[in-house]
């Protein structure tokens, strides 16, 4: 059985291609204005690389904040229970789930079945979202994927107390004028997200192991940030950015 | 009749003295679809936007209004006394400081004030607000709230829209009441043949902000859930119980505003709860939609508190936050799916 699952974010949408519940298939590229137009693209360019006809896959589900542009899905499941499946998938005792994506993060709580039973996501503000960390990183004019190795060489992490992404730019702003290093603001600016995420993890109990999926888990910085905060080593699957479209193509064969 | 304003975050205001007084109540809702601007001059943008918007009401309106009279409210309105008093213009502006307690003291002092509110009303208005009137009013009330209920019932078993539900509770704090006794008694025969609960739709209770324009409705209608109880100043809390017709008929409005649900600017926070539990059992709800308008912050405090006990019941509850807008926020709706999704 050939399922697809695409996950269309803020941000990036994401495809993956399972065949007999094996991953065979994984791509991404930016959402941009047009929608179905990205979506289309990186399916078309799916069906070549793998080889496939459009007649050979079974069931589609769509996921992520643009899935119903996706008209030809079989079934539209929201991003939770596709992230969900999809960090069970690589870690098969997965009990929670932390999420940082380009608009929103949430966490995920699941059962012994592997099964959702609870969630939280941030509140409707950028703040402890992958856009935060673009906003920052554009402040202090570096590479966002530059933040790790920068955060590392911290001596003395600065404490962000603004949890408003417009308050904490200028907050940022205000440091930089007073000399402080970039090393400790990018430290600084992990910790207050960590933070935010650890607050969130708490209103709905946090139970172990715990899987961080999205993008921003490739970011060993805030991964460690977060560790430290939970007291809790992190489980990041090899393709964290694509588990909800991993998920989404899981839950299309059920 | 002519329009007497109030300004009220829950359900305090007694509508049947100002009906006693010969006026029709009309509750300030503000309106979400006009810009706040005018209020923003007055107050800081970070205060509740309903609440800004109300002002904004109040400056436009006021003269369609013979005076308006505020209730205490939440600390974001009633510390708004004084700006209305320098920027609304109206020959009769009155502030009812209700209790935030209902223990013994609380119910003196709460007869005291509605005295004086009767004493304040005639002499500007050359009124006269007897005990009978004050009656008559009453039982109006209670005949609305009688037909309320019969109507609220009938979301759990019918195919009663959100957000036709909505349009009924703002009809009943705006309209003439005798208007409204028609509205009632015509949606209920249309209610009544109405097919069954549809079984793609999910029933859920619905808490938190007071909800009072109808695109919050139509969000929840989106994610397939349907609000079938609720402890909402426009639902169930305006409802819920009736006055006493026995009773002198200032002492049963004190009285009827101990029993209703209470609102979260009221202590202890246990009674609010009581209620929900109460919902809970009486109605068969597969989760609670607890949503809270930003910076709404008697919500904002009672929040965890709440949530936590209500998850205790076993329920699964989800909170969202959102924006003073008319349009549909998808964000929302997508998350209120995920939860459909879990319950
Ligand atoms: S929404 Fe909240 S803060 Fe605003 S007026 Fe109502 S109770 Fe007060």
């Amino acid at each position: 059985m050939i399922t697809v699952g695409i996950d269309i974010g803020s941000i990036t949408t994401k495809i993956a291609m399972m065949e007999n519940k094996k991953l065979v298939y994984t791509d991404l590229s930016l959402s941009g204005y047009d929608m179905t137009a990205a979506w289309k693209t990186i399916y078309e360019k799916m069906l070549q690389k793998t080889g496939r006809n459009e007649t050979a896959v079974d069931a589609i589900v769509s996921t992520g904040y643009g899935r119903a542009n996706v008209k030809i899905a079989t079934r539209q499941i929201t991003e939770i229970s596709c992230h969900a499946a999809g960090a069970r998938h690589f870690f098969p005792d997965v009990k929670a789930v932390i999420d940082i994506g380009g608009q929103d993060s949430k966490c995920i709580k699941m059962d012994d079945r592997g099964d959702v039973v609870d969630f939280v996501m941030n509140d409707k503000c950028a703040a402890g979202t992958g856009r935060f960390l673009e906003v920052m990183a554009r402040a202090l004019h570096v590479e966002i994927g530059d933040f790790a190795v920068m955060s590392k060489k911290a001596k003395k992490p600065v404490t962000i107390s603004s949890m408003c992404t417009v308050f904490a730019e200028s907050e940022v702003i205000s440091m930089i004028a007073t000399g402080e290093s970039r090393e400790n603001i990018i430290a600084g600016i992990h910790d207050s997200i960590a933070s935010r995420m650890v607050s969130m993890m708490n209103r709905t109990g946090i139970e172990k192991p715990v899987v961080m999926t999205g993008g921003v888990s490739k970011n060993s910085g805030m991964r460690s940030a977060i560790e430290k905060r939970f007291g809790v080593k992190l489980g990041v699957p090899d393709e964290a950015q694509v588990c909800g479209a991993i998920g989404a193509a899981i839950l299309a064969s059920r | 009749m002519k329009k007497f304003a109030y300004y009220d975050t829950g359900h305090e205001f007694p509508e049947e003295i100002v009906m006693a007084a010969g006026f029709t109540p009309y509750k300030i809702l503000g309106d979400v679809n006009a810009p706040n601007d005018p209020a923003d001059r007055y107050i800081h943008h970070y205060i509740c936007p309903f609440s800004r918007s109300c002002l904004t009401e109040g400056m436009a309106k006021s003269h369609e209004w013979v005076g308006i009279a505020f209730c205490h409210g939440c600390d974001t309105t009633n510390n708004q006394y004084d700006i209305w008093k320098r920027h609304v213009k109206t020959d009769f502006l009155y502030w009812i400081n209700t209790p935030a307690k209902n223990d013994a003291t609380a119910m003196t002092y709460h007869e005291h004030e509605l005295r004086r509110f009767i004493a304040h009303l005639e002499t500007h208005f050359k009124v006269t607000v007897t005990d009978d009137k004050l009656k008559a009013a009453i039982q109006t009330s209670n005949r609305i709230k009688r037909l309320m209920r019969e109507l609220s019932a009938l979301r759990a078993t019918k195919d009663i829209s959100n957000t036709s539900y909505h349009d009924l509770t703002r009809k009943c704090v705006q309209m003439e009441k005798n208007e409204v006794i028609a509205e009632l008694e015509a949606a209920r025969e249309r209610w009544r043949n109405q097919p069954p609960f549809p079984p793609d739709r999910i029933p859920v209770l619905l808490t938190g902000s007071d909800i009072t324009y109808g695109a919050v409705m139509e969000i929840l209608e989106a994610a397939r859930l349907r609000a079938v109880r609720d402890d909402l100043s426009l639902g169930e809390r305006y409802f819920a119980e009736t006055i006493d017709e026995t009773i002198d008929p200032v002492k049963a409005l004190v009285a009827y505003h101990t029993r209703i649900p209470q609102p979260p600017t009221r202590i202890p926070f246990e009674r609010r709860l009581e209620f929900l539990k109460k919902c809970l059992w009486e109605t068969p709800v597969s989760g609670v939609v607890y949503q809270i308008l930003k910076f709404c912050e008697p919500h904002g405090l009672d929040l965890p508190f709440m949530t936590g006990e209500l998850k205790k019941t076993g329920k699964k509850v989800i909170v969202i936050e959102r924006e003073y807008t008319p349009t549909m926020d998808q964000q929302l709706v997508s998350r209120l799916e995920s939860f459909r999704e879990i319950l």
